[in-house]
């Protein structure tokens, strides 16, 4: 934990965390009562949701938002804490804006400061954090499935993910080993990664974020990073058109 | 009621919620509710809820900060009822 929020205090994002909620499996009548929702929101972040204005979220929808950011928190801090228990009401989500497609939430938590985007459609939400507010190097994605058992999803998640990995990592042996009590993890052949990964499966959708690493002299010596730095090049010449941007002229909640 | 007496009514609790129903009949004190029967964490509100419906009880966020297997459900549970 202290390894981590010295890290983040420095502006470097040292993990990953991520959620997906089907809101299908949710019951909407359920979670709007108190009993449930006050078990995950405080007191003070119950106005965030009067202050999304222009949107069409609906009460019960802004509790699972909410409950996503904080799932995603916990996930990522949990990294470097594995014994971390995830008790909503103590990770404090202190802002809420709509930006464009998606929402982007600022989280105070143990000192430290986090950022979250979340993406709603329909019949799902998904969120990602990180420590960096432009997300730069976080990727993540979605993918629905149908609705398979446990094992076939968390099957699919982990192909999906690295899926996505190879195209940052073309030529990488690339296998997510899920430790006993701790985070999944990415190797390359025997190799451990510097790449936290976080996974989510919920009803027929599945979700992964991971962070690719800055780039550094001993990163770059292997085949896969060599890799992994033309994708950082080739990712801020995509910022810089715009594609991977901030909002920042969008105002807070709070 | 006897710590035993709790878990058999437990396992009617955690059903709905519990994919692999063979696992769930087997559960001890030591189960995890996420990591060992798979419930998705987007329930443990709802087990919680179920579970104060159950024996007309209230648990307190302390006490459902700390469930995370069988055992601490039912320490939650053993707690507020007489």
């Amino acid at each position: 934990m202290m390894h981590v929020g010295s890290d983040i205090s420095t502006g470097k994002d040292m993990s990953a965390g991520n959620d997906i909620i089907a809101l299908a499996e949710t019951d909407n009548d359920r979670t709007s009562r108190y009993r449930f929702y006050s078990r995950i929101l405080t007191p003070e972040e119950l106005p965030l949701c009067d202050g999304l204005t222009g949107g069409e979220l609906s009460f019960s929808s802004f509790v699972w938002l909410m409950w996503s950011i904080k799932e995603s928190v916990y996930k990522y801090v949990s990294r470097a804490d594995p014994g971390l228990r995830f008790a909503p009401l103590k990770i404090p989500v202190r802002g809420l804006r709509i930006c464009e497609d998606h929402y982007e939430g600022i989280i105070r938590y143990g000192g430290l400061t986090m950022f979250s985007r979340s993406f709603l459609w329909d019949k799902v939400i998904m969120t990602v954090v990180s420590a960096c507010e432009d997300f730069s190097n976080v990727r993540w994605g979605m993918e629905v499935i149908g609705n398979p058992d446990y094992t076939t999803q968390s099957a699919l998640v982990r192909k999906f993910a690295l899926h996505s990995l190879s195209t940052d990592l073309p030529g990488a042996a690339l296998r997510i080993i899920k430790t006993l009590d701790g985070p999944p993890e990415l190797w390359d052949d025997e190799r451990s990664l510097d790449i936290p990964l976080s996974l989510a499966h919920h009803g027929p959708y599945v979700a992964w974020s991971y962070r690719l690493p800055a780039i550094s002299s001993s990163y770059r010596k292997s085949a896969a990073n060599r890799a992994a730095s033309s994708h950082l090049r080739r990712v801020n010449l995509l910022e810089i058109t715009g594609l991977n941007r901030s909002c920042s002229s969008c105002e807070y909640s709070s | 009621m006897e710590r035993r007496a709790i878990l058999e009514e437990l396992k009617k609790v955690l059903y709905p919620y519990t994919e692999n129903k063979e696992l769930l009949e087997n559960i001890d004190e030591h189960t995890a509710l996420v990591k060992d029967l798979k419930i998705n964490s987007a329930n443990l509100v709802d087990i919680i809820i179920d579970a104060e419906a159950k024996y007309t009880i209230e648990i307190d966020f302390d006490s459902a900060e700390k469930i995370i297997t069988v055992g601490d459900c039912i320490n939650a549970i053993a707690e507020k009822i007489p």
